[in-house]
């Protein structure tokens, strides 16, 4: 087995704050390979962002606690010196963030910032970065970019913005590009071509993604794995063809559900995940997704779910619920059951789930309809229609 | 009248009673040792009020000190008006009486012996200075004076003339020209002759009087007005609105001058910025020789630097720490504490600096009615109002009207006043007080009516304080009471001056003397005919036929002695009418650096006298 | 922008004709002594009073007078005569100016000199001892009256007065022409006092505008970027956070040329400050209207000079 461009393992990050130690992340492991995409989801508050942000080094800190190891091209990124960290960023790992706006220092030129981002790691001649400005422009399909290379973010509109920003992560050609959010403050079209973008320029240049989301369906058509996090933990982990079709544990199926389909012919509502992320400061007990789980059992309260594989291969789910009773109220799900029939299914598999319970959950489900190709074709619907865009401006995006 | 410096000693000094009161049992044994003493007219009032911490100016040393050297003056405040004809305040007299030469002067340690400055001797009967009994006053001036440059030549009798007719040109607008309204002419005069003034010689002047008036015209001829002025230098300058002599150019007489182009004798920017400083050099035409033995100003010092502007807290440390300097304005409180805690040589206390009362209203409401007034007086708390301006070091317990170092003073009663019951106790007397509300016809003893008192006094300083001992004082009378505090100008220019306001009572005025001629401390203030609509300095309206009739005879009385018995005898009518209330005879703090000789002015509220303050190492 | 200038300019002359008048009503309104009693003297005959009021042009209204003010301004660039020493107000504004400028000049660097880095240090080291001992002692300077520290800073250092007789006190100021070394050391105090409070307040402000900035995504960004993190700080963070302190540093010139009175007249600096707070004293209107006019003036100034600066500083800025 090849060594992975980037390998977490066990990463734990916490926080002091006034209140108490903020269990940020949690001892999650994940691995991403060069030219690969790996999705990470999940709520705000669940310890996606922080961990990418502590493979900057941008966690550090007097209140920081970090452990654990992430390994980056053969070295340990958690025990790098600040400054050899720091020569990492923006080079070998560069990192584009959510709201292109505030992420781009207003005062400043678009091309003096992309020039201050090449010559903080190369030594390159003003001129030879700002012509290279202009290409990065052209690059991510800003058109006339040598005339936008001289003006401010605030003459760009937001998906240019963002363009921006990824030309000006990509301006040192990383082996790692983390994108934090890459499409949530951009409306929808803009969203598509960003993604497509972004994919093309992985097709192009090789480079490893982690695209970090609270919306699975962004991620449904790049990412080549996806792990989701819940409470700084990460709760369910596979490919992205595993995760969206047979996903095991309730969290994932709660973020499947609030994916807005515009192939779904009836009016039908999203269907959000009930009740607020948990206090990272004094997490629930047992299994932490117990208080909104609507298919958990008393014990769930007091036992912590170990990510463990499904089926003995690399799709891992920290679930407490037994496999067979997994996939009967995931199908459930997907044909369009009420809650309270899937919340009784989940309580009359409670005892036989000592046994195991792999004959019984086929007898039961089998009665119920067919279910057509799978959430996964369904939900990838709308993402498909967008990506047939090429990475050109979108017609608000025209000065 | 100046009422300016001493309302603001009332206001700064005031303070100074917390600290230095435990030294005011000793001040107050020894002056009531001494009051009702001073018999003599020399001197009568000061040299009875022993109030020194250093040198007392009335024994201070005039004549033989050390010739040279440069005084820094400090003035947190400007000066007003430099020209002789305008000149009526007590830091401009410092400066005019150094630069200009007036017929008459007092000799630094005197308030009330005039001696000749450019005259060559006071005008008598029997010198025949006055003649025509007492219409007619003569007097004859030095013959080799000269004026500084660009004039620069001999000052003639015409020259005094012009001086105090211009007093009379709007665009001079003299201030007190009501002490020549008995000259012939006088009262018409716009700038130009008076009918009434005659120079029969270079060195001889003549002023023929309506009414014996010569001892009030010698007295007012000791004023910076009668400074001679030269016309063909300050003519053209009058012709502005107001004139230009005294705030652009001007041409001295005296030891000094203030320095000034000698092509053109323009000051203003150079020897005078206004706000900023002032520098007094000396007058190379001036002749020492020019003098009567009676008075010979030394003029020790070659330069005096005068430093406006400035915090009063940071000036006295300066001048207390520093040499060769001197206060010119008051002392701030805590300043006049630390010079009499700490350098008890270099702060003197200057006797008959003015007085304070309150003006009641004679002509409306309650205190038309002389009990009630009486009432009032007797009750008032005169101890607690001196310990509020700054103890007993700045102020002595007043009984009646003419205070010390006025002619009359001592005929008047001295310290002691006239003896009626109700200026007897200075803590205040409710059952004397109640005896004459009964006598007014409030059978308890308490005032009964329904009429409400306006009290109007100022906010600056300790003024606030003042006006509430009278305002306790009266409610503890029954009296009801409505209590207004105003800055000191607004009161007296919009309530306690204009008799149509009707202020029933006023607590905060004063008042200084222009001369040591009584008249100058009680017309003004009680004379019935004087009360004009505004600007009225009569602010209790006093207009009592009686005592109208009184003043008059003793201003037109010629000789001297009969004169002060005869404004003694007015002040008794005052006093027994209960006019007004007085509070205090004040005493005005002055302070100079370790190694300053100064000379305080005693006739001028205490000022330096810079052609008399010497240094120790010049 | 030059139309945008002219526009500014022009409100702002307006702005002065309004704020003139303004100064007209207040001071008939609120009860002043007469002018013309002032300078007559207190014992002056009504006659001559009234003399004095109608060469003073008292005697029209209140309109006429503000009027032939107005007229005095703009036609003959006449700014009246003073009451008291009947000198013209622009020639006294002219004679006091120099000293309110090395007055202002000097506490200004003094001040962003102190003031800038100490917020800048109190932020990056936010919460240490450094960060806690320099906010208390800018509390301190910022609770402290300037009167009192004026005096304060006299009674210890003044070299006439002071306990530690190092440097000169008041009433040493000589001008910059005369003698630039005494010029120099005679308003190292007076500067110190203006710049103490001042100091603090702008190492508050920035540190707090600094503390702001640094959680800004675009620092997230610059670090991303792998930035030196002193870049970071001062070509990201300070170069924003500085942005609202220039703008407080145009305006706090602009009032303290002014004139900053109570230094002004403890140290006995004859400046704009003194001229007027004397004028106020006198009643001596004409010099209060100029002063009140000129320190209007430089606020006005200050602000166009602030916004146009703005611009520069903040491209998202645009006037038109």
């Amino acid at each position: 087995m090849t060594e992975a461009l980037l390998q977490v393992d066990d990463l734990r990050v916490s926080f002091d704050s006034e209140d108490g130690v903020v269990h940020a992340v949690d001892g999650i492991s994940y691995a991403v390979d060069t030219g690969k995409t790996l999705g990470i989801v999940g709520e705000s508050g669940s310890g996606k962002s922080v961990s990418s942000l502590t493979t900057l080094g941008l966690t550090r800190g007097p209140r920081a606690k970090i452990e654990g190891r992430m390994m980056f091209n053969g070295r340990d990124l958690l025990t790098l010196p600040d400054e050899d960290l720091r020569k990492v960023r923006g080079d070998d790992i560069a990192m584009i963030f959510q709201d292109p706006l505030s992420a781009l220092h207003p005062f400043y030129k678009v091309g003096v910032q992309l020039i201050e981002a090449m010559q903080s790691h190369r030594s390159i001649s003003k001129s030879a970065a700002h012509t290279r400005a202009a290409e990065m422009l052209e690059l991510v399909g800003i058109p006339d970019p040598k005339r936008r290379v001289d003006q401010y973010p605030h003459e760009f509109s937001g998906g240019m913005r963002q363009r921006a920003m990824i030309a000006m992560a990509l301006s040192n050609e990383p082996k790692l590009l983390i994108a934090d959010e890459p499409t949530t403050a951009l409306d929808v079209t803009v969203q598509a071509q960003i993604l497509a973008l972004l994919q093309d320029l992985q097709d192009r240049l090789g480079m490893a993604i982690i695209i970090i989301t609270h919306d699975l369906g962004v991620v449904a058509e790049i990412a080549d794995d996806i792990a989701v996090m819940y409470a700084g933990r990460i709760v369910e982990r596979g490919t992205t063809e595993e995760i969206f079709h047979s996903p095991q544990h309730p969290y994932t199926w709660g973020l499947l559900s609030s994916i807005p389909r515009l192939d779904n012919p009836r009016d039908e509502e999203l269907v959000p995940i009930s009740g607020r992320p948990p206090s990272l400061i004094n997490r629930p007990s047992g299994c932490h997704f117990h208080p909104r789980c609507p298919y958990a059992r008393d014990a769930h309260k007091r036992v912590d779910p170990p990510l463990e594989a499904v089926n003995g291969g690399t799709h891992l789910a920290a679930c407490l619920l037994e496999g067979t009773v997994r996939t009967r109220i995931w199908d459930g799900i997907r044909t369009g059951r009420d809650l309270e029939s899937l919340k009784r299914l989940a309580a009359t598999s409670a005892q036989p789930v000592v046994e195991g319970d792999a004959a019984t959950a086929p007898e039961s489900e089998g009665t119920q309809p067919e279910p057509g190709e799978g959430s996964l074709v369904e939900s990838e619907q709308p993402a498909r229609e967008h990506s047939t865009e090429t990475p050109f401006m979108g017609p608000e995006e025209m000065p | 009248m100046r009422t300016y410096r001493k309302a603001i000693v009332g206001a700064i000094v005031a303070v100074l009673a917390l600290g230095v009161a435990a030294c005011g049992s000793s001040s107050n044994s020894s002056s009531s040792k001494s009051s009702g003493g001073g018999s003599t007219s020399n001197s009568a009032g000061a040299s009875s009020v022993p109030l020194k911490a250093g040198e007392n100016p009335v024994g201070q040393t005039l004549y033989g000190k050390k010739k040279g050297g440069t005084l820094t003056v400090y003035s947190s405040e400007d000066f007003e008006h430099l020209d002789p004809g305008e000149s009526y305040f007590e830091l401009d007299y410092a400066v005019m009486y150094a630069t200009q030469r007036p017929l008459f002067t007092y000799p630094p340690n005197s308030n009330d012996t005039l001696v000749p400055d450019l005259a060559t001797e006071m005008p008598t009967t029997s010198n025949g200075g006055i003649t025509d009994g007492g219409k007619t006053v003569t007097v004859h001036i030095q013959p080799n004076v000269k004026f500084s440059a660009p004039v620069s030549r001999v000052v003639t009798s015409k020259d005094v003339a012009f001086a105090i007719e211009r007093g009379a040109n709007p665009n001079v607008a003299n201030p007190y020209m009501e002490y020549f309204a008995s000259v012939k002419g006088a009262s018409s005069a716009k700038g130009g002759p008076w009918s009434g003034i005659s120079t029969p010689n270079n060195t001889t002047i003549v002023f023929h009087l309506n009414a014996p008036q010569a001892q009030l015209i010698i007295g007012a001829l000791s004023l910076p007005l009668s400074a001679p002025v030269p016309q063909e230098f300050a003519g053209p300058m009058d012709k502005h609105a107001p004139t230009t002599y005294g705030t652009q150019a001007e041409v001295a007489t005296g030891p000094y001058m203030i320095e000034s182009n000698p092509k053109t004798g323009v000051f203003a920017g150079l020897g005078y910025q206004t706000g900023k400083s002032l520098t007094l050099v000396r007058n190379p035409n001036w002749d020492p020789s020019t003098y009567t033995s009676a008075f010979k100003p030394p003029a020790y010092l070659d330069r005096i630097n005068v430093d406006i502007g400035g915090d009063p807290s940071v000036i006295g440390p300066q001048v207390l720490k520093g040499s060769d300097s001197v206060q010119l304005d008051t002392p701030a409180n805590s300043v006049v504490k630390l010079a009499y805690d700490s350098y008890p040589s270099q702060i003197t206390f200057t006797p008959g600096s003015g007085d304070h009362y309150v003006a009641l209203d004679n002509a409306h409401g309650l205190f038309t009615n002389v009990n009630v007034r009486r009432a009032v007086w007797a009750n008032l708390d005169r101890a607690a109002i001196i310990k509020e301006r700054g103890g007993t070091l700045t102020g002595e317990p007043a009984t009646h009207f003419i205070y010390p170092g006025n002619q009359g003073f001592a005929q008047a009663g001295g310290l002691a006043g006239p003896q009626v019951p109700w200026n007897k106790d200075v803590n205040g007397s409710l059952s004397v007080a109640e005896q004459y509300m009964k006598a007014a016809g409030y059978k308890t003893g308490k005032y009964t009516g329904n009429q409400t008192v306006q009290i109007v006094g100022a906010n600056n300083g300790n003024d606030p304080a003042i006006i509430q001992i009278l305002n306790s004082d009266m409610t503890a009378l029954g009296i009801k009471t409505h209590v207004s505090e105003v800055d000191q100008s607004v009161m007296y220019s919009k309530y306690c001056g204009v008799p149509k306001q009707n202020i029933d009572a006023c607590p905060t005025v004063g008042w200084i003397r222009d001369f040591a001629d009584p008249l100058t401390t009680l017309y003004e203030t009680f004379y019935g005919p004087a009360i004009v609509p505004t600007n009225n300095s009569n602010w209790g309206q006093v207009n009592d036929p009686q005592i109208n009739a009184a003043m008059v005879q003793a201003e037109n009385t010629v000789d001297p002695t009969a004169a002060a018995q005869a404004w003694a005898n007015v002040d008794k009518m005052l006093v027994n009418d209960a006019v007004a209330i007085p509070e205090d005879f004040d005493n005005q703090a002055n302070i100079e650096s370790g190694d300053v000789v100064g000379s305080d002015d005693l006739w001028d509220t205490g000022s330096w006298d810079f052609m008399f303050t010497s240094l120790k190492n010049p | 922008m030059a139309r945008y200038i002219v526009r500014r300019i022009l409100w702002g002359i307006l702005l002065l004709v309004l704020v003139s008048a303004l100064t007209f009503l207040i001071f008939d309104v609120f009860p002043s002594a007469n002018p013309a009693q002032l300078r007559a003297g207190r014992n002056a005959s009504p006659a001559i009073i009234h003399h004095i009021t109608v060469e003073l042009g008292l005697n029209h209204s209140l309109p006429v007078q503000f009027w032939d003010y107005m007229k005095g301004i703009f036609l003959h660039f006449n700014f009246g005569y003073s009451y008291y020493s009947q000198q013209s107000v622009l020639s006294l504004i002219v004679n006091r100016l120099p000293a309110t400028l090395s007055l202002t000049v000097g506490a200004v660097v003094l001040w962003v000199l102190a003031g800038i880095p100490v917020g800048i240090i109190s932020a990056i080291k936010r919460g240490s001892f450094l960060d806690r001992a320099a906010m208390g002692v800018a509390l301190t300077f910022v609770s402290m009256p300037v009167f009192w520290l004026a005096l304060i800073l006299l009674y210890f250092f003044a070299s006439d007065i002071g306990k530690f007789p190092i440097l000169p006190g008041a009433n040493t100021y000589v001008g910059l022409t005369s003698d630039p070394g005494k010029w120099f050391t005679s308003l190292i105090l007076p500067w110190l006092v203006l710049a103490a409070t001042q100091a603090a307040i702008y190492s508050r402000l920035l540190r707090g505008n600094l503390l702001e900035v640094m959680g800004e995504d675009y620092i997230r960004t610059a670090r991303a970027k792998g930035l030196p993190e002193r870049r970071v700080i001062w070509r990201h963070g300070v170069r924003s956070a500085i942005t609202p302190v220039v703008t407080v540093l145009g305006l706090d010139i602009g009032g303290l040329l002014g004139g900053a009175v109570l230094t002004e007249t403890v140290f006995e600096i004859h400046g704009i400050g003194l001229l007027n707070y004397d004028a106020i004293l006198h009643s001596d209107f004409p010099i209060v209207q100029g002063t009140t006019l000129l320190a209007a003036m430089f606020i006005i100034v200050a602000n166009i000079v602030v916004d146009i600066g703005y611009a520069y500083l903040d491209p998202r800025v645009k006037y038109s």
